[in-house]
């Protein structure tokens, strides 16, 4: 589904991912955790296609097709949905507006009429459920007002919503309460399917007891520097990063 | 010799008069001999520049098309003119004056358009007297064959306790063309006035309009302005908070389209004690287009207890794009509460890419974006049908229709 190779990558002249390799089967769940500023954010960003990150070197294959090539909305459109660290507030667009127009951008992508208002407003119902959100608060401005929590929520809403196929959630259970956690993984957990592939960039491993990975990778100095099994991740918690650096 | 067509235009014109009418018209002229277009030495007038102008020739009674521009508003009373003259009319037949009210001698475009001006729109209400639909006034600048020029002066005149909803809807198309329009609103006491101006001149036209509005105690003016279109307008809004408790309220939109040139000036002189005045002004500004917005709020000895806000904010949509924006304050009394601030901004870029990853094309988002900025001014339209005209005028993507129930 995903293959990423050699990728190097700046940000303002300077150099955060220093030739990553990963990859990422269909139906696979990966979580790549590591100290902070070490480029998970950074690579999340690059494969969504967000703007200020330079690709040097290396290449990115989603599908068998080179996706440094496609706008961000085009990454989306083809499946690619990255639930960000910091959802950003945009008062004056509803998130219902935002839903829609998303919704939309994707069928006509695909070729397909756009989606009568009916079934929109059913299927945003249902999968608001799914993630305890009041369908009243979405007639707000995008995350406007909404708590660190609900936020994260949130991404989480748009994601049951628009039904990726590879779905990167950059810290999505950091500041959730144990309720909100509960939360954030059913829906993940909703979405699992032996098509989808999910990575999950996480400092916790309480939401790996949740959402099982089927490997786990620490991301350090621009490149992962070691790849296991779920126990990596019990053995990091334990022993935290120390002795991989000095490996 | 400048003027000299001006001066052909005002024999012909004055011929068609009896003495008596013909004398105060002559003064005005001559008023306008005397000083000229404005240029940028003038006070107020120092980012737009007309004596351009003086070279033009302008025809007084061009023969035009008198197609509309667009269809009239459905749930509203109209009157339509076409370069001055009334050409159609829908339930309003009371509001038109073919008489001209003219001011004391002035100077400038004031004069000229003294001198030239025929009536238009005079809306009298008597105490308590409501207006049970809006008013349209569609105010249409043409040209076909050669240059036009028209010339109005417009009375609103509310008494005590009367409302009105009154829309200025100004559209110019053709070739070149001047319009000028001065209108003198009176708020009687508890009276109310809802007045929507909205300009949408095309390339080639110049349009000058002023609105000179007088507020007895506790009236309120409601004010929604929106600039449009491609040419080159200057607007003046005057209002004097003369008495206790008046109230002005005013909120402005410019989004021109490329070749624009805007000019706003907006002026709230508190002339009495415990009066309020809001100015709520938002600006995109794009390529090629260069827009202007001055207010100024001056609180006069004894206007005590004022309670003024003055807010402009602008978005810079290319570096191409010219904004002059100035909240001013000049203050003489001392208890009152006055606020006032300008901003100049840009697109939000992280907003945008956020939109952006969840698949919206760029265009799309970045109209959410531009529609959100300017939501503040369309929320405060209080009449739908005119409201959904602006936002398609606007070119922006439409509100969400389909939403849970509140
Ligand atoms: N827009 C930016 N401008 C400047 N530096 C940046 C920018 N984005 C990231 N960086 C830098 O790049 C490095 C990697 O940041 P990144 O956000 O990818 O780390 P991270 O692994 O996600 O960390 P965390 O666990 O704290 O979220 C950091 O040193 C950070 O300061
Ligand atoms: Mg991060």
């Amino acid at each position: 589904m995903l293959e990423i190779n050699n990728l190097h990558a700046r940000v303002d002249d300077k150099e955060i991912l220093k030739g990553l390799n990963l990859a990422i089967r269909p139906g696979e769940v990966h979580a790549i955790m590591g100290p902070n500023g070490a480029g998970k954010s950074t690579l999340s960003n690059v494969i969504a296609g967000r703007e200020g990150y330079d690709v040097t070197s290396g290449e990115i294959l989603f599908e068998n097709q080179d996706l440094l090539a496609l706008e961000p909305e085009t990454r989306a459109c083809e499946g690619i949905f990255l639930g960000f660290q910091y959802p950003v507030e945009i008062p004056g667009v509803s998130n219902m507006t935002l839903l829609k127009a998303a919704m939309n951008a994707r069928r006509k992508h695909r070729g397909q009429d756009e989606i009568p208002p009916g079934d929109f407003l059913a299927w945003v119902r249902d999968r608001a459920k799914l993630v305890k959100i009041d369908p009243k608060m979405l007639s707000r401005g995008v995350n406007e007002g909404f708590s660190g929590g609900e936020k994260k929520r949130n991404e989480i809403l748009q994601m049951l919503i628009l039904e990726p196929r590879l779905m990167i959630l950059d810290e999505t259970d950091s500041g959730l309460d144990i309720d909100a956690l509960k939360v954030v993984s059913d829906g993940i957990n909703a979405l699992r399917s032996p098509e989808r592939s999910t990575v999950l960039v996480t400092h916790y491993q309480r939401l790996l007891d949740y959402v099982q990975p089927d490997f786990v990778h620490v991301l350090a100095r621009g490149r992962i520097v070691k790849s296991g099994g779920p126990e990596l991740a019990k053995e990091l918690e334990e022993k935290g990063y120390g002795w991989l650096e000095a490996a | 010799m400048p003027l000299s067509s001006y001066s052909t235009q005002f024999e012909r014109h004055a011929n068609a008069l009896t003495a008596a009418e013909r004398a105060p018209r002559s003064v005005q002229f001559a008023r306008f001999l005397d000083s000229g277009f404005p240029s940028r030495d003038e006070e107020h007038w120092h980012y737009t520049d007309l004596t351009a102008l003086s070279d033009r020739s302008f025809e007084p009674e061009g023969q035009t098309a008198e197609a509309l521009p667009q269809p009239l508003l459905d749930d509203a009373d109209a009157l339509v003119y076409l370069n001055g003259r009334l050409l159609s009319e829908r339930g309003a037949a009371d509001w038109h004056s073919d008489a001209a009210e003219l001011p004391p001698p002035s100077r400038g475009v004031d004069a000229l358009n003294a001198a030239f001006a025929t009536g238009g729109l005079r809306l009298r209400l008597s105490q308590g007297e409501r207006l049970t639909r809006p008013l349209q006034v569609v105010l249409i600048s043409r040209s076909d064959a050669q240059p036009t020029m028209s010339h109005q002066r417009h009375v609103i005149e509310l008494g005590d306790q009367a409302e009105a909803t009154v829309l200025l809807d100004f559209v110019g198309d053709g070739g070149e063309r001047l319009a000028t329009h001065f209108f003198e609103l009176r708020l009687g006491r508890g009276a109310r006035l809802n007045l929507y101006r909205i300009q949408n001149e095309a390339a080639g036209g110049t349009l000058v309009a002023r609105i000179d509005a007088k507020l007895s105690r506790d009236a309120k003016l409601n004010a929604v302005t929106v600039d449009l279109g491609a040419g080159l307008a200057r607007h003046d809004l005057d209002i004097n908070l003369a008495e206790a408790g008046a109230e002005a309220d005013v909120a402005g939109l410019y989004a021109a389209q490329a070749g624009a040139h805007i000019d706003n000036l907006v002026r709230v002189v508190h002339s009495a004690a415990h009066c309020r005045s809001r100015m709520n002004v938002r600006g995109l500004v794009d390529e090629r287009t260069k827009a202007i917005f001055n207010g100024k709020v001056l609180v006069q000895p004894g206007a005590q207890k004022t309670d003024s806000e003055q807010r402009i904010a602008n978005l810079l949509l290319s570096r191409k794009a010219e904004v002059n924006a100035k909240p001013d304050l000049e203050i003489y009394a001392d208890d009152v509460k006055c606020a006032h601030g300008a901003t100049v901004g840009q697109l939000d870029q992280v907003a945008l890419s956020y939109l952006r990853s969840r698949g919206i094309p760029k265009d799309v988002a970045r109209g959410l974006l531009l529609r959100a900025f300017a939501i503040e001014i369309l929320d405060r339209f209080d009449w739908p049908a005119l409201r959904a005209r602006v936002e398609a005028n606007l070119h922006l993507p439409s509100e969400l229709t389909t939403d849970f129930e509140p």
